[in-house]
């Protein structure tokens, strides 16, 4: 048992130091590949405009033309310290995008993972369970269009009609502008904000600035679920524990969902939480479509400006929490599947 | 049956959400204005801001010694009660008396001195303190006089007065900008019309009435939402729903069009002055002498179809331009119009090529960019070579690269023809032909006329108003038989409003100052 404790610990231990290599790689990447591409912030700005040399003057002024070790060594320095700068093109912090943008983010990652969950799972298991029938058909099918159609397409047809045909839902943004200005935001989680403050009028408005870019990206995702739990029921199915189950009488319903599904989760808990991981990059079309003030549109935003300090910021958090999700998702692996060797 | 009524109330509880939500995520009412823009300011301090959704808000926060009024386009006094030339390098202006920042500390002549003291200390990278280059010193020698000392005659520095970047900041009192770094854009205060409430970058600038303004015209409305959207078309839909009250820069074309018959949706126009032309490369273009490469140049000017372009491409949301000068503002004189004619005339343009023994088709490789100048800009090149090459005088290769690569090889001499736009910093045809004429222009296309440089520096110096009419009536039509660029359109300035809006077309004019506080509802 304590030798099994040991390993356990240089497992996670030596999984924690591998993120670090990573994060740095990635951080060297997205400095260097900002460095490589053509133009500058100023020069995205103001070229065509103003002279070269009225360019070449400002780009000095703003450190541009600083030896690159130099500019990489600040930056390192910054990623480390927390300090990650100061955007060039609206003068903004970082903190101030991880914070107001990211929590836009999380909320639609969090909600759309919801939904991808309410959706996939039970269409998986039923696929699974009644194999080869037209609810597997249905449910495969399902899965499949939903994951090959451009989250922006079906964005939009879900803009177009429960926005402008059905005049249901709001189409674009994260709350009504009203809302917006007044809403106490302590914790920027608009659903949580409005409900602490007991805000009912803004709580309507933030659910109801949900529904459509969460049921898009969700669908999607769920998509992939569904083929998950489908395949690992099937599996699981055919185990010796499901026949013993059956032959002992227990209900089906019951041998499907406590001894099937269940032992069918294992795979689908790494592959689900690597889906969270990269709905938070993933997220950028469905914040565009529906105008979402995510983090995703705002690297995008700022990578046309060429705002370098915007984007290293900003990818180096999106790598920290990609990172940090990963090696918790091995670390759930490793408590909860004793088959994990390390 | 427990699931049916589970689906019940959720159904319920959607619909009780809705409900509620369209109380506070509608267009709100009395004096409330919703603007919907997919522009993104960079600064709401004067001095780090040099573009447009900045200047829109920072004309609301700030005031200016001078400004454009409405519909004119002239300067006026704004902030100072007069202004004039005391000699030619000297302009001199009395304050108003009894104006105050919205934090009730008094606007004097040392704000005023401050202001632009610190512009040209800070020269921010995103600034237009180059603007300036022509202030020698800024002096206040009491608190309701202020004298600017240029290095040189300069009668466009009243209009460079009007300009966004150039209002007045407080020096002292509880919210004293820096002198020697920006004020943070949720920090912005000022004199004008409004207060800035809250700003999120990306996502919204509330602009509330400034009780202690005192000038002849204030607001008529309350209160102002500015909202930001990533995409035009997110935008017409916002518009379309009702989500915001004036969708404003940019539409494109084409929800231009589709919205014109949408419910409760107006489109309004006015006058703009946004340009765009196409640009030579002297030294790269094609032509074996000046002569022929003069030649080919016109032959292109005279075979171009600009109300083609206009109709076919933009729907009729630009006009055709026949200067650099563009209508609406004072001098402008449609001199490729007088030159080559108000339509394409292929055999005027053939005979030009064959008197400078140019032989045809000339092979022309005319690079335009897909990511600054709208998403039209690929039809609008499509339309020009289908035009050119349809004369049989041209072989057209078009050539497209993203703006952050183009923005330095157009003017690093690695285009021969390239496209190019224009936004005036100050709304006085100097913008419009020193920029692009002069020896030294921002282009280096290697231009260099002797004559026309003499005629630009004349313009400048000169106040008189006939000298310097005389001055640009003869810059244009230079610049029309030369045409090292030829103008192509000129843009309107459109939006789409809500029904019960009114006041945005009285905005709509050659200065481009967004005026929200002309805007009305109900």
């Amino acid at each position: 048992m304590s030798r099994q404790g040991s390993s356990l610990r240089t497992y996670l231990l030596t999984r924690v130091a591998l993120a670090v290599p990573t994060v740095l790689i990635l951080l060297t990447m997205v400095f260097l590949l900002m460095r490589v591409a053509p133009g500058n912030p100023i020069q995205a700005a103001l070229g065509g405009h103003v002279s070269q040399k009225q360019i070449a003057i400002r780009s000095h002024r703003a450190g541009y033309d600083r030896p690159i070790l130099e500019q990489y060594g600040d930056y390192l320095k910054g990623a480390v310290t927390g300090h990650l700068g100061t955007t060039l093109t609206d003068h903004r912090t970082i903190g101030n995008i991880i914070v107001e943008n990211g929590s836009a983010t999380l909320e639609l990652a969090i909600a759309a993972f919801a939904i991808a969950l309410a959706v996939g799972i039970p269409i998986g298991i039923s696929a699974g369970r009644w194999r080869d029938t037209p609810v597997d058909i249905g449910g495969r099918l399902f899965g499949i269009v939903i994951y090959a159609a451009p989250v922006f397409f079906t964005g939009f047809l879900a803009q177009l009609l429960f926005g402008t045909a059905l005049g249901w839902l709001p189409t674009s943004g994260r709350v009504g502008p009203i809302t917006e200005f007044e809403l106490s935001k302590p914790t920027h989680f608009y659903l949580i904000d409005s409900l602490v403050t007991g805000n009912w009028s803004a709580f309507s408005d933030v659910v109801l600035h949900l529904i459509l870019p969460a049921l898009t990206l969700g669908l999607l995702i769920s998509g992939v679920i569904i083929r998950l739990v489908r395949v690992n029921m099937l599996q699981t199915m055919k185990g010796d524990y499901v026949e013993a189950a059956r032959a002992r009488g227990i209900r089906e319903r019951r041998v499907v969902i406590h001894h099937a599904f269940r032992n069918a989760l294992v795979p689908v808990v790494t592959v689900a939480g690597l889906q969270f991981a990269t709905l938070l990059g993933g997220a950028i079309l469905t914040e565009q479509t529906f105008n979402w003030p995510g983090i995703g549109a705002e690297l995008v935003r700022y990578l046309n400006n060429r705002d370098y300090i915007a984007v290293q910021g900003i990818v180096t958090v999106f790598a920290i929490a990609v990172v940090v999700v990963s090696v918790l998702i091995d670390i759930i692996n490793a408590f909860v599947d004793p088959r994990v060797r390390y | 049956m427990g699931r049916i009524r589970g689906f019940a109330v959720a159904g319920a509880a959607v619909a009780a959400l809705a409900v509620a939500g369209c109380g506070s995520s509608g267009t709100g009412g009395g004096g409330t204005i919703i603007r919907g823009t997919t522009d993104q300011p960079v600064s709401y301090d004067p001095a780090g801001a040099y573009d447009l959704p900045s200047y829109d808000v920072v004309y609301a926060v700030y005031q200016n010694l001078l400004t454009i009024p409405a519909g004119g386009n002239k300067p006026v006094p704004e902030a100072a009660q007069s202004c004039d030339f005391t000699d030619k390098t000297t302009y001199k202006c009395t304050l108003q008396s009894g104006d105050k920042f919205s934090d009730g500390t008094s606007l004097d002549s040392k704000d005023v001195k401050f202001s632009f003291d610190r512009n040209v200390k800070i020269a921010s990278p995103t600034g237009a303190s180059s603007l300036l280059t022509n202030l020698k010193s800024t002096s206040a020698p009491n608190p309701q006089t202020v004298v600017f000392n240029l290095k040189a005659p300069d009668a466009t520095f009243p209009f460079v007065l009007t300009a966004a970047s150039f209002a007045i900041v407080p020096a002292d009192g509880p919210n004293a900008y820096p002198a020697d770094k920006l004020q943070p854009s949720t920090k912005a205060v000022g004199s004008g019309r409004y207060t800035l409430a809250s700003f999120k970058p990306g996502q919204q600038t509330v602009l509330e009435k400034n009780p202690k303004y005192s000038g002849a015209d204030p607001a008529k409305n309350d209160r102002v939402f500015i909202q930001y959207f990533n995409t035009s078309s997110a935008l017409k839909l916002a518009v379309q729903q009702g989500d915001v009250d004036i969708a404003y820069r940019s539409l494109t074309p084409t929800d231009l069009k589709s919205l014109q018959g949408a419910s409760g949706v107006n489109i309004v126009a006015g006058t703009g002055t946004e340009i765009r032309y196409l640009v030579f490369n002297l030294g790269l273009q094609p032509g074996s002498s000046d002569a022929q490469k003069m030649a080919v140049r016109q032959a292109v000017a005279q075979t171009i179809d600009r109300q083609a372009i206009a109709n076919r491409v933009y729907e009729g949301t630009v006009t055709p331009l026949y200067s650099m000068v563009p209508k609406g503002l004072q001098y402008a004189d449609e001199a490729f119009k007088t030159q080559y004619g108000a339509s394409p005339d292929v055999a005027a343009a053939k005979k030009t090529l064959q008197q400078a023994g140019v032989k045809t088709p000339v092979p022309l490789e005319v690079w335009w960019t897909p990511s600054h100048y709208g998403p039209s800009s690929g039809d609008e090149y499509a339309e020009i070579k289908h035009e050119l090459d349809a004369s049989g005088l041209f072989n057209v290769t078009l050539k497209s690269t993203e703006w952050n690569q183009y923005s330095t090889a157009a003017f690093t001499n690695k285009y021969p023809e390239f496209q190019l736009g224009w936004f005036p910093d100050y709304p006085d045809a100097d913008d419009y032909t020193a920029s692009f004429y002069a020896k030294t222009s921002f282009l280096n296309i290697g231009y260099d006329n002797p004559t026309m440089d003499k005629l630009l520096a004349q313009e400048k110096a000169s106040t008189d108003s006939s000298v310097r009419a005389k001055d640009f009536a003869q810059i244009q039509k230079i610049g029309a038989q030369d045409a090292p660029t030829i103008p192509i359109w000129q843009g309107k300035q459109v939006a789409a409003v809500r029904n019960g809006i009114s006041g945005v077309q009285e905005t709509f004019d050659p200065s481009f100052i967004f005026r929200y506080w002309l805007i009305t509802k109900g």
